[in-house]
């Protein structure tokens, strides 16, 4: 018996009343599966389809009075701004105002506080920052007084790491370009002066070395940065300097072409 | 209902009047109560604005509010129910298994008796029967309603088909 059959089957056993339980199962697995229509329950169906719901009674009209009134509201609330929402919960509860006026308050103090924080890392870098500078130019101070070359030189090297360099810094350098017994000493102080050059102090004190200076080392240093910060202002000094018997031939020579430039 | 969705609340009215008579329908043969049957309509209403941002507009309206509806229905059912097994626990002596409506039928047409079968039939039954009948609503739409397949829903009204034989005959033979 295909499955056909069997269906057919059990429709005509179940519309003559004679399913078993069991039966009646398999039955619905079908009715499930789609493969029998309710349609085919006659006797079921044709109660089923004399069956009208009742249609008799209506809504009256206050249903539709209680439902555009919940419209009404609804859209009136809907309307209402943020701002309505917030005045009115400012009136009527007391908490919304405690609530604000601790979140001011609280406002407040953290920006208070984040600006005071603000202020003393600042003043405390500063501070530390001025201590590091000071420091360092006590170190130097200290050093170009050592008897040691190199501690000299360190000094020198020292004033290089200032962010800028103080008059007593300037002064030191310029006191050690002009009196430092060693060459490389004096050499690395003309050096360390040449960033400061804009300085008219500064200027003025190179051009002054001019003829305190007798290594030809430094003298051709001299000139070099005579040259570079093109300072009319030694051009008598360097004459000086090219008239002297003792200056050497090759520092005349650099002093000829400078001030050939420079005048 | 997408315009309401989007806060346009009048175009609900448009949907109220579309679907008021259809709706109270199925309360009112579900509970026979004419303001209840009102309430829940308007409580249906009430839902369908208050979920409206859970609409999302893949299906129809109608089975997203019959299944607002039948909730609201179940809901009431309960109430009422637990109600009603308060009363029958301080008055035992009231119940004698035989419904007022059947009393009312006296000895009436086919149409009442029948319609006194649906109302002794479990609310499961009463509820397919009832959602079955409602012009519009095919088997597809009322398995979404109450979240079951196609071929569940013809299975229940089977069923329901079958307890409505047998009430009506009991009723008729009482007549």
């Amino acid at each position: 018996m295909n499955l056909d059959e069997e269906i057919k089957q059990l429709v005509n056993r179940f519309n003559t009343g004679i399913l078993r339980p069991d039966e009646v199962e398999t039955l619905e697995k079908y009715i499930e599966e789609g493969r029998v229509d309710l349609s085919e329950f006659a006797e079921l169906q044709a109660f089923y389809n004399r069956l009208i719901l009742d249609n008799s009674s209506e809504p009256s009209a206050k249903l539709n009075t209680r439902f555009y009134s919940m419209l009404a509201e609804q859209k009136t609330n809907a309307s209402k701004s943020w701002f309505n929402t917030f005045n009115e919960l400012w009136y009527s509860k007391p908490v919304v105002r405690w609530a604000y006026g601790f979140i001011l308050v609280g406002f407040g103090l953290t920006v208070g506080l984040i600006l005071k924080t603000n202020d003393s890392s600042n003043t405390e870098i500063n501070k530390l920052s001025a201590e590091v500078k000071e420091m360092k130019e006590m170190m130097m101070l200290s050093l170009l007084e050592e008897e040691s070359i190199n501690d000299r030189l360190k000094a020198v090297s020292l004033s290089r790491e200032l962010p800028e360099a103080s008059e007593r810094i300037i002064s030191a350098l310029l006191e050690t370009l002009n009196n430092d017994e060693n060459v490389n000493v004096r050499l690395s102080a003309l050096e360390a002066l040449v960033p400061y050059a804009d300085d008219s102090k500064v200027r003025v004190g190179l051009v002054a070395s001019i003829a305190k200076q007798e290594s030809p080392l430094v003298q051709m240093g001299l000139a070099e940065m005579m040259l570079v910060l093109q300072e009319k202002r030694s051009v008598d000094a360097l004459k000086n300097l090219l008239e002297n018997q003792e200056t050497p031939a090759e520092v005349k020579e650099k002093i000829t072409e400078t001030l050939e430039i420079l005048i | 209902m997408l315009k309401v969705k989007q806060g346009q609340l009048d175009a609900l009215g448009l949907l109220f009047e579309r679907y008021k008579k259809i709706l109270f329908g199925f309360f009112y043969n579900m509970n026979l109560d004419q303001n209840l049957s009102e309430d829940l309509v308007q409580t249906v209403f009430e839902r369908v604005l208050k979920y409206r941002t859970g609409f999302n507009g893949d299906g129809e309206f109608k089975v997203w509010m019959f299944h607002i509806a039948r909730n609201v229905n179940i809901d009431n059912y309960r109430k009422s129910s637990r109600f009603k097994n308060e009363d029958i626990e301080n008055h035992r002596d009231i119940s004698d298994g035989v419904g007022s409506i059947e009393e009312a039928i006296g000895k009436g047409e086919e149409l009442d008796i029948l319609n006194a079968a649906l109302n002794r039939l479990d609310h499961e039954k009463k509820e397919i029967i009832t959602l079955s009948k409602i012009e519009g609503l095919k088997y597809k739409e009322i398995g979404k309603v109450l979240n079951c397949s196609e071929g569940a829903v013809k299975v229940k009204v089977f069923r329901a088909m079958q307890s409505l034989k047998g009430e009506f005959l009991k009723i008729q033979k009482t007549v």
